[in-house]
């Protein structure tokens, strides 16, 4: 429930943010720089005197849209690549799975700072980067959740039957192995924000003068020990950002499995 | 005080009294009932059968005399009586000094009762050290000498093995000899065979009786299965919806029940000797279906796979050769492991094999060559009610599938079909909205069974499909299928590890071991001499129940 | 477990690198983003770029570039750094022992807090301990590891209280005392991540061990709660949570390198980057393939670990 609760407050903020920033989220303001919380700047101002609260809606959408574009761009790919090996078997399955075996021993993170290198720094480049990164490990939760599905007796029953392929996969398999691919996908669009968060931190990812939030971090991060809330707010911001989406996720997980639910 | 020495002080005074005893679980939707004002006395040396099907609350009352109730249980104010002692008087400490000594419990699957990381010796001689107080060395040897007299050859070396090293019944007969190991006054056996293959439990049933006669301990003997129980108890009391419907001497419930629940649960255990099945086909009938020399490889790999990890193959069946004729009921009958499914799967077109099935006129002798006009003859029916549908489709959807693959019906007339199938299975015509997890397992059995007939197939496989469910669903089950055969005079393979069952059925029996086919015969010929040894010892494991055997 | 169980295992590992070595390889090579244009900056000649793409080799076909690459690896020669015109292996060597002693310092630290933590939230489940805990591994897998460290510079390192330096690198040969103050910072933040989700995972491995039929089965022996969780759940939620620690090594190899941006430890992640910054292609392979290397063989030695935890797979 306090998963549900904080990711519609994150989506809230990320769909309406920008409307409703009080202030105008670039504007220079010299006389009330790096102010604590106050009346007029509920979460203060940074170095330059901008309204912490507005940029923070303002960049609301580059930072949790950012999570849920790669998340499902990699989902998608990875979905797709997992479902073929799982439902292929024989060479194709096991070629696919030393290819997967191999991207997975990058670990993600390196694996997009690589891509995103190459492609050259920025929001979109960003996003494809933390799909490729991701699309590795989605296979391997599409494949192990298509190969137990298909084992199921109703799914033998189709297959004695004499269904086609495709019928098989669509109608018997899919709808049935969606569940944990769905859990897997929520948890990691967590991590996608907190990847892209990380990439914009480095200077690899959305740029200035955006107000994506961990480009926030890394702008004021020269003031931090003259005003903490300037690093402080947008650092938090991520965090509640991703623990909703991990809250979330979770709560799916004990809904579709009872065994492991309480 | 002293537990121990209470024994035998007073004959009188049962070792266990319950009385008046009633137990709910507190749920989010109210409190759910599972055991309303029991009585239950065990008297001194007694085995007493407590018997009822699944939800019945049978393990619950185990559960309440072990003090092990979940946090949500709700007890009312009647009394559990240990040699007298109120057991709901004991403080937790009291309890832990109680369980394992005074009274221990033999559980329903010995693979998962026993820790898979702990050597076998350790986990009986922990009792030991636990509750008497014996030095580890002097702990094992006793194990050692307890572990012999559950009939374990060489118990030392049966000691230093993990469970996964062992034998279903071999670690059966180490969770027993736990159980006698500190001498209590009362075992709580919850279906110790059911996990385990017929000729196993049977000795396991053996050992009970052996057991039983060498120390004349008191044991509550939990089970679902009406002529087991009356191969053990003296007493029996028949449990349903929580409440003990009749109690008395075992032979005298089983010969002349009282209660109609327990008639209808001695009626529906399956009698040998009471024919249900339909007319047998002539001798002359031509064979529907003969499989000739089929042999099945599992593990074969590939040659890339073969250098990086190579596995051993094992055959799960082994030039098996079964014939069945238009209109027959063939049974086949095996253990777990004996290939029985696996000739389920290779008929149904599941699995690659070596050799010629021959169906009709036609041979196919691999996987690729079976085709779709073979596969609208041959349906199958599988074991598991809750995996054989599909949870996300509705029992219209499930059934309308094989009308429109096999074009059996025009469009239009589909819904009418539909709602006939359902009525052949004896279920309302509203059911064709429901999801499968709207029905019970009878119930998604009965629209499993309806699907394969969908098809109007010449031949019916059934894999196990009675073997999930409850005694009395089972008989109904069993009935269904004949009249269906009766109606349409579609022949049927049923696979089964129930003899009993299966005589009730089959024209023709086949006995597999191992993957291979031991033994084929003519119903009437079942015991007859020229039996072979392992259908003799299948036969002689599940004798009829007491009632019948008159 | 068998020699021949190893030596599949090993091959299965080579394999895996294999695969990396042709990845790293497409990535760097395929993707846009010319070498020799980085190196030049974007005012160098197309000649000059041409002269320098023949000096590196990059004229060449793909394959041919390929093969000279995995033929000096596999005679030890990593190559030339760009930038630094130092060899390769010296380069990533000295970086490879700074980050080595980061990461064993968090993933002991790790391994002793986050073990207890999970056990103790799974035996007193749905208690205040067991909220508390829950609550921490939350939060704790939600930072992001530049945020904690920010958080841990203000708090820990700032003005106000100075306990720690705010970043450098002392090698422990040097000072023990100075290596402990300096990599404090850094393992703590690599830690909160790891440990958050660490203890989550031994919590739920260990509530079923403990909801397990055998558990029961000792309870109703009688045997004191002590032993039933010591001797009877403990040795059987170890062999999860050592896959689990094995699968985390990976995250921790990817945090790493922004912990050690942020601190300024002279390891493997802060040399990615500058290597990154400047395009000096063998170091990037370099250190891609060495960070692969140590998650495939630490999981190849948690496999070993599991196998001696766990006799149902020893024999195996």
């Amino acid at each position: 429930m306090t998963g549900l609760g904080l990711l519609l407050l994150v989506m809230g903020a990320a769909t309406l943010g920008p409307l409703l920033a009080p202030y105008d989220p670039q504007a220079f303001h010299p006389a009330t720089r790096l102010q604590g919380p106050s009346a007029a700047h509920w979460l203060g101002t940074d170095q330059f005197g901008r309204d912490l609260l507005s940029r923070l809606l303002n960049g609301a959408p580059s930072t949790v849209y950012f999570g849920l574009g790669a998340t499902l761009l990699g989902v998608g790919a990875g979905s797709m690549i997992g479902v073929i090996a799982g439902t292929a078997g024989g060479w194709l399955d096991s070629v696919i799975m030393r290819i997967l075996d191999g991207l997975l021993a990058v670990p993600e993170l390196l694996f997009t700072l690589l891509i995103v290198t190459f492609l050259g720094g920025g929001m979109g480049q960003a996003m494809l980067a933390v799909a490729i990164a991701f699309t590795p490990g989605m296979a391997r939760i599409a494949r192990s959740s298509v190969l137990s599905i298909r084992t199921r007796e109703y799914v033998l029953a189709a297959v004695a039957r004499g269904e086609r392929a495709h019928y098989i996969v669509l109608r018997e398999v899919l709808p049935n192995a969606v569940g944990p691919i769905i859990v897997e996908a929520t948890i990691r669009v967590a991590f996608a924000i907190m990847i892209g968060a990380t990439l914009g931190f480095l200077g690899l990812g959305a740029q200035p003068p955006s107000t994506e939030w961990g480009l926030m971090v890394a702008e004021a991060r020269q003031f931090m020990f003259r005003n903490a809330w300037t690093v402080a707010v947008p650092g938090v911001a991520i965090a509640m950002a991703a623990m909703g989406f991990n809250l979330f996720g979770d709560a799916l997980r004990d809904s579709l499995d009872p065994r492991r639910s309480r | 005080m002293a537990g121990g020495n209470a024994r035998g002080a007073d004959s009188v005074t049962p070792v266990l009294e319950v009385s008046g005893y009633s137990l709910s679980y507190a749920t989010p939707s109210g409190p759910v009932h599972a055991l309303k004002n029991v009585d239950l006395r065990v008297t001194h040396g007694q085995t007493h059968g407590l018997v009822g099907e699944s939800g019945s609350g049978k393990s619950s009352l185990a559960w309440a005399i072990l003090r092990y109730l979940p946090e949500n249980a709700i007890e009312n104010d009647g009394r559990l009586l240990l040699s007298g002692e109120n057991l709901r008087d004991r403080t937790h400490p009291q309890i832990l000094e109680i369980r394992g000594r005074r009274i221990s419990m033999v559980f329903q699957d010995p693979s998962t009762s026993l820790n898979p990381a702990m050597r076998l010796g350790e986990q009986l001689s922990e009792v030991l050290i636990r509750h008497r107080g014996l030095s580890l060395q002097e702990a094992l040897e006793e194990s050692e000498a307890a572990l012999a007299r559950t009939g374990i050859a060489k118990p030392g070396d049966m000691l230093r093995r993990y469970p996964h090293e062992a034998s279903g019944g071999e670690k059966q007969r180490v969770v027993i000899a736990t159980a006698f190991a500190c001498n209590p006054e009362l075992i709580v056996f919850d279906e110790p065979t059911t996990a385990l293959d017929i000729i196993t439990a049977q000795q396991i049933l053996e050992l009970f009786n052996q057991l039983q006669d060498e120390t004349s301990i008191s044991a509550l003997y939990i089970s679902h299965d009406l002529g087991l129980v009356s191969r053990v108890a003296d007493v029996v009391s028949v449990i349903n919806s929580g409440e003990i419907v009749e109690s008395g001497p075992c032979a005298e419930v089983f010969r002349t029940p009282r209660n109609d629940y327990t008639k209808a649960l001695l009626d529906a255990v399956p009698n040998p000797k009471q024919w249900l099945g339909v007319k047998e086909p002539p001798s002359e009938a031509p064979a529907l279906m003969s499989a000739k020399g089929v042999t099945v490889e599992y593990g074969r790999q590939s040659l890339l796979g073969q250098l990086l990890a190579p596995k051993p193959t094992h055959l799960g069946a082994q030039e098996v050769s079964i014939e069945v004729r238009k209109g027959e009921l063939v049974g086949l009958v095996g253990e777990s492991g004996s290939g029985k499914s696996t000739m389920g799967k290779v008929l149904s077109g599941l699995q690659d094999f070596d050799g010629v099935v021959r169906f009709g006129d036609r041979d196919f002798a691999r996987l690729a060559q079976i085709d779709r006009a073979y596969r609208r003859a041959v349906q199958i029916v599988f074991q598991h009610p809750d995996a054989s549908l599909n949870p996300r489709q509705r029992v219209r959807e499930i059934l309308s599938r094989p009308l429109k693959l096999y074009d059996i019906v025009p469009r239009e007339q589909r819904a009418e079909r539909i709602a006939r199938l359902l009525e052949q299975v004896r279920l309302p015509p509203e059911f064709a909205d429901r999801l499968p997890h709207q029905l019970s397992g009878g119930e998604k059995q009965r629209v499993a069974i309806a699907r394969a007939f969908a098809a109007e197939p010449e031949l019916v496989i059934c894999d196990e499909i009675t073997a999930s469910l409850d005694v009395s669903v089972q008989a109904s089950v069993a009935e269904l299928l004949v009249s269906l055969q009766r109606q349409t005079g579609t022949a049927c393979l049923f696979i089964t590890h129930d003899l009993n069952l299966v005589r009730q059925l089959a024209h023709r029996i086949c006995v597999m071991q191992h993957g291979r086919l031991m033994d084929a015969f003519h119903r009437d010929d079942a015991e007859g001499p020229d039996r072979n040894p392992y259908t003799r010892a299948l036969l002689k494991a599940v004798p009829p129940p007491a009632s019948q055997a008159a | 477990m068998t020699l021949g169980y190893l030596v599949r295992r090993l091959l299965a590992v080579i394999l895996v690198l294999f695969v990396v070595t042709f990845a790293v390889f497409a990535i760097t090579m395929i993707l846009p983003g010319n070498a020799a244009v980085m190196i030049l900056g974007e005012y160098g000649t197309e000649e000059a770029v041409a002269a320098m793409e023949r000096r590196l080799g990059l004229d060449r076909p793909w394959y041919i570039q390929y093969l000279d690459w995995i033929g000096g690896i596999l005679r030890g020669d990593l190559g030339q750094s760009l930038r630094l015109s130092l060899p390769v292996a010296d380069v990533v060597g000295d970086a490879f022992w700074n980050s080595a002693s980061l990461a064993v310092t968090s993933l002991v630290s790790v391994t002793v807090i986050a073990i207890p933590l999970g056990v103790l939230a799974a035996i007193k489940r749905g208690t205040v301990a067991d909220l508390v805990i829950g609550i921490f591994s939350y939060i704790g897998a939600s930072m992001p590891e530049f945020v904690t460290a920010t958080l841990l510079l203000i708090f820990l390192a700032g003005p106000a209280l100075g306990l720690f330096p705010a970043g450098g690198f002392v090698s422990p040969g040097e000072s023990l005392g100075g290596f402990s103050s300096h990599v404090v910072l850094p393992a703590a933040t690599l830690g909160l991540i790891l440990t958050a989700h660490i203890s989550r995972q031994v919590r739920s491995e260990m509530s079923e061990v403990l909801s397990s039929d055998y558990i029961r089965a000792a309870r109703l022996k009688g045997l004191r709660e002590r032993r039933v969780i010591r001797r009877h759940a403990l040795p059987n939620s170890l062999a999860p949570a050592v896959a689990v620690i094995s699968l985390d090594i990976g995250y921790l190899l990817g945090g790493i390198i922004v912990v050690e941006e942020i601190f300024a430890w002279p390891g493997l992640g802060r040399l990615l980057i500058y290597a990154l910054e400047n395009r000096d292609l063998p170091v990037i392979q370099a250190i891609t393939l060495v960070l692969a290397t140590v998650y495939a063989l630490s999981n190849l030695l948690s496999d070993i670990v599991i196998a001696i935890l766990d006799p149902r797979v020893r024999y195996a």
